[in-house]
């Protein structure tokens, strides 16, 4: 494995949550006097350049976000660090906060400088009170050393952070919920448009970027921006942290270029399949479409070459299953978590995931009938486009395509049913008696 | 008017019994473990007083006061003040979320509808110690499943229960964010995979087993003996920051509004210019916020303006350039001027490729 350039997790190890160590290994120093002396426009021009791609799931370009934000609109402009990390496989920002927090702070105070924030948050999970106390030790050192609070090393500029624990719920890792969360609302998902950029929190334009994202601005401001585009592929630019789980040798957190082959993750990094042979990869966390062993053979770690695969890149959470598990427990899992998390405003992810989760617990329970993958496929068409968020996607993609490339499993599930050719009783799916 | 309504009562009152439906029996989920155990179940409440009486200190008062500062609207927070009800009570009764809707001025149903649609907030007294099992696929795969049918038997309940000693409660969860390390718990709010020097560790490499949980149970009756009225105070919103000023405009802050002229004037950025029959052709790339431009070429030591190419022109003909001039552009924000561009040296227009016949 060739050596990389680390970028976020270079400090890991080394006691950075102390702001004399993170100064030493140079932080709060050239970034910060060279985003001092840069315009809004020049540092939104300097992001673009790097390339950034927003390291959330989504992948959308960091500076061309900013771009959307309109300046001079008379309202305050907030930045939103989405640190609500719930995907199943993904536990890079837990690491990432743990580790380096002041980074973060960093990282922060030259995505206000390019957007004129005055108030900034930090939407950091329920569960992670451990990062929480991490975060607000490092915000105590930076207003200490004046790297916070009113005129910053001498400018005009002045920057408040605040953490905001929120209280368990998945799907307010959704831009727009985690903006109602932030508002002492219920985490549901807003109509968009208005985009969160230019009516988001208290209808001011709002920023949400992922902890990595804002983490990597200060490597990209100490260095240049094509030196951190070179690294990636030629439409996303940079390292990623990829968090690699399941049935591997060394399970974690590693940072490697965009573009590295997914079998050089697994074996190399990860230290190969244990406990079978490799039966499935998830490239991008719980919601995307599992790899089975001959695609993930060719497939790069990049936003391109996943979705030419018909899956997504999502967070770079890998999840790598070998061949002593049976798909259908694990979907069943998916399925109990996908319809626990539903917000229940639409009423197609509502019923659909929990029905869906009542059908794979038949299955599961040796009560499948014959017809129950092919009713199962046929609500997840129903989940397209007609909800506010991508919730319901999350569970009816990957049960299509479970269903369909790992169909000899669900089979073999429903063979167990000595009654599994007769058709199920329609009276079973009443409502109040099925769910 | 008067026996109209009382027309409208008696024939409600003489066809109810044709509208009402036959009684449904209700069951019970028959396990706790298929609603995750967040099962909201109706518990005796303590009195207002009581509940109040905890909540007026002075330290819960400044805090309170510390989070309102914070946001724009009272009402943003509202999930930190009832962590803090939380973090006093040890759960979220009745009379305390009508509290924390009183501090944060809003509805006490919104704050009620806020406080169960988290699931982090207990409607319920827990046992002293919350143990959460991580059931998700990364957690599954690595054998979450047989743990906590461990667990289960090795406490005598189920999830969602607590034990009769009132010391655990299991409860299996979603995804905690620490997949690498799965099968994971948290006790109370410590990540745990083992026990080491009297202490809960997270490991990198580590994960739960069945020895590993027995330990873990182990220092939590140690953890009784040693602090039986209750854990040492652990603050539920991570520490407070000092030296914070506030959200400007919310009440009791300090901060101010940004000034709009903390970062210099934006300049001009890749001006180019390219020669053809028509003269030099000016490109750019300017600020939305610009309101002049003005386009100066080298003449000798000094600069001369060439035009004003207006803000939302794309380009600029400068009718008597040739090879070689060289260009820049200076950008006005209302009365404030940008330092001057990058010089460009005008060159050639490359010949449009001509496409094979």
């Amino acid at each position: 494995m060739a050596e990389c350039v680390k970028v976020c997790t270079g400090n890991f190890g080394k006691g950075a949550q102390d702001i004399e160590v993170y100064k030493k290994l140079g932080g709060y120093g050239d970034a910060l006097k060279r985003v001092f002396e840069m315009s809004q426009f020049e540092l939104i021009d300097y992001v673009q350049r790097s390339n950034l791609r927003g390291r959330g799931g989504a992948g959308f370009p960091t500076g061309m976000k900013w771009s959307f934000v309109p300046r001079n609109s008379g309202k305050p402009v907030y930045i939103v660090v989405n640190a609500d990390e719930g995907e199943g496989g993904t536990f890079k920002d837990h690491f990432l906060m743990m580790e380096d927090p002041h980074r973060l702070i960093e990282g922060l105070i030259i995505a206000a400088w390019a957007l004129g924030t005055r108030t900034a948050y930090i939407y950091c999970r329920g569960e992670f009170l451990p990062c929480i106390e991490s975060l607000n030790k490092a915000l105590n050192q930076a207003y200490a050393a004046g790297y916070l609070g009113e005129n910053i090393m001498g400018t005009k500029f002045s920057l408040d952070i605040f953490v905001h624990r929120g209280a368990g719920a998945y799907i307010c890792g959704e831009e727009t919920a985690l903006i109602n969360s932030l508002e002492g609302q219920k985490g549901q998902p807003r109509l968009k448009p208005p985009f969160p950029a230019v009516s988001g929190a208290w209808k001011s334009p709002t920023c949400v970027n992922n902890v990595e994202t804002i983490m990597a601005l200060p490597w990209i401001l100490q260095h240049e921006p094509e030196e951190y585009a070179k690294m990636g592929t030629p439409r996303a630019g940079g390292t990623k942290v990829f968090c690699i789980s399941g049935d591997v040798k060394n399970p974690g957190v590693y940072e490697a270029p965009l573009g590295t082959p997914m079998m050089t993750m697994i074996n190399e990094y990860a230290g190969g399949v244990v406990g079978g042979k490799l039966k499935a990869v998830l490239p991008g966390g719980s919601s995307c479409a599992p790899l089975n062993a001959e695609e993930a053979a060719v497939a790069t770690m990049d936003y391109e070459c996943l979705a030419s695969m018909k899956t997504m890149f999502g967070s770079g959470a890998m999840i790598v299953i070998n061949d002593t598990h049976n798909m259908v427990d694990l979907l069943n899992v998916l399925g109990n978590f996908y319809s626990h998390e539903s917000c229940g405003q639409c009423t197609p992810c509502r019923e659909g995931t929990g029905l869906l989760h009542r059908i794979l617990n038949l299955i599961v329970d040796g009560k499948g009938h014959d017809g129950d993958v092919e009713l199962m496929q046929s609500l997840c068409g129903g989940f397209g486009g007609v909800t506010i968020c991508p919730l319901s996607i999350s569970l009816g993609g990957p049960v299509s395509s479970y269903t369909a490339k790992f169909r000899k499993d669900f089979d073999e599930y429903i063979a167990k049913n000595p009654d599994h050719a007769k058709p199920r009783v329609q009276e079973t799916y009443r409502p109040g008696i099925f769910w | 008017m008067r026996n109209h309504i009382q027309g409208a009562v008696q024939f409600v009152a003489n066809n109810r019994l044709k509208f009402d439906r036959p009684a449904q029996p209700i069951e019970a989920l028959p396990d706790p473990a298929q609603s995750l155990g967040h099962v909201h179940k109706a518990v005796a409440q303590p009195s207002a007083k009581e509940v109040l009486d905890k909540l007026s200190t002075p330290e819960v008062k400044a805090r309170c006061a510390d989070l309102l500062s914070r946001y724009p609207v009272p009402q943003g927070a509202l999930l930190e003040v009832l962590w803090v009800a939380q973090g006093v009570l040890g759960w979220c009764p009745r009379e305390a979320i009508r509290w924390a809707a009183n501090v944060c001025s809003c509805a006490p149903a919104h704050a009620l509808g806020v406080a169960t649609f988290y699931t982090m907030y207990k409607h319920a007294p827990t046992g002293r110690f919350l143990l959460q099992f991580c059931r998700n696929i990364s957690c599954s795969i690595k054998g979450a499943a047989p743990l906590i049918k461990y667990v289960e038997k090795s406490l005598g309940i189920k999830s969602g229960e607590t034990t009769p000693d009132g010391l655990f409660t299991i409860l299996q969860v979603e995804c905690l964010g620490a997949c690498g390390n799965g099968p994971v718990m948290l006790v109370n709010d410590e990540f745990a995979t083992d026990v080491e020097n009297g202490q809960l560790t997270l490991k990198v490499g580590s994960h739960l087993t069945e020895e590993s949980i027995d330990r873990i149970l182990k220092w939590c009756y140690a953890r009784e003996e040693k602090f039986p009225k209750g854990e040492p105070v652990r603050d539920v919103l991570g520490g407070e920051v000092k030296g914070h000023g506030g959200h400007p405009g919310a009440p009791g802050a300090k901060a101010q509004l940004q000034s709009s002229d903390y970062a210099p004037v934006s300049p001009v950025l890749n001006v180019k210019a390219e020669v053809d029959a028509n003269g030099a052709t000016l490109t750019w790339k300017a600020a939305p916020e610009f309101t002049k431009l003005v386009v100066e070429k080298k003449n000798g030591a000094s600069w001369a303006s060439v035009g004003e190419p207006g803000v939302k022109d794309k380009s600029f003909v400068d009718a008597k350039g040739k090879v070689g001039d060289v260009y820049r552009m200076i950008s006005t924000t209302g009365e404030r001027v940008a330092k001057p561009s990058k010089e460009a040296t005008a060159t050639q227009k490359p010949e449009p490729v001509e496409k094979a016949v």
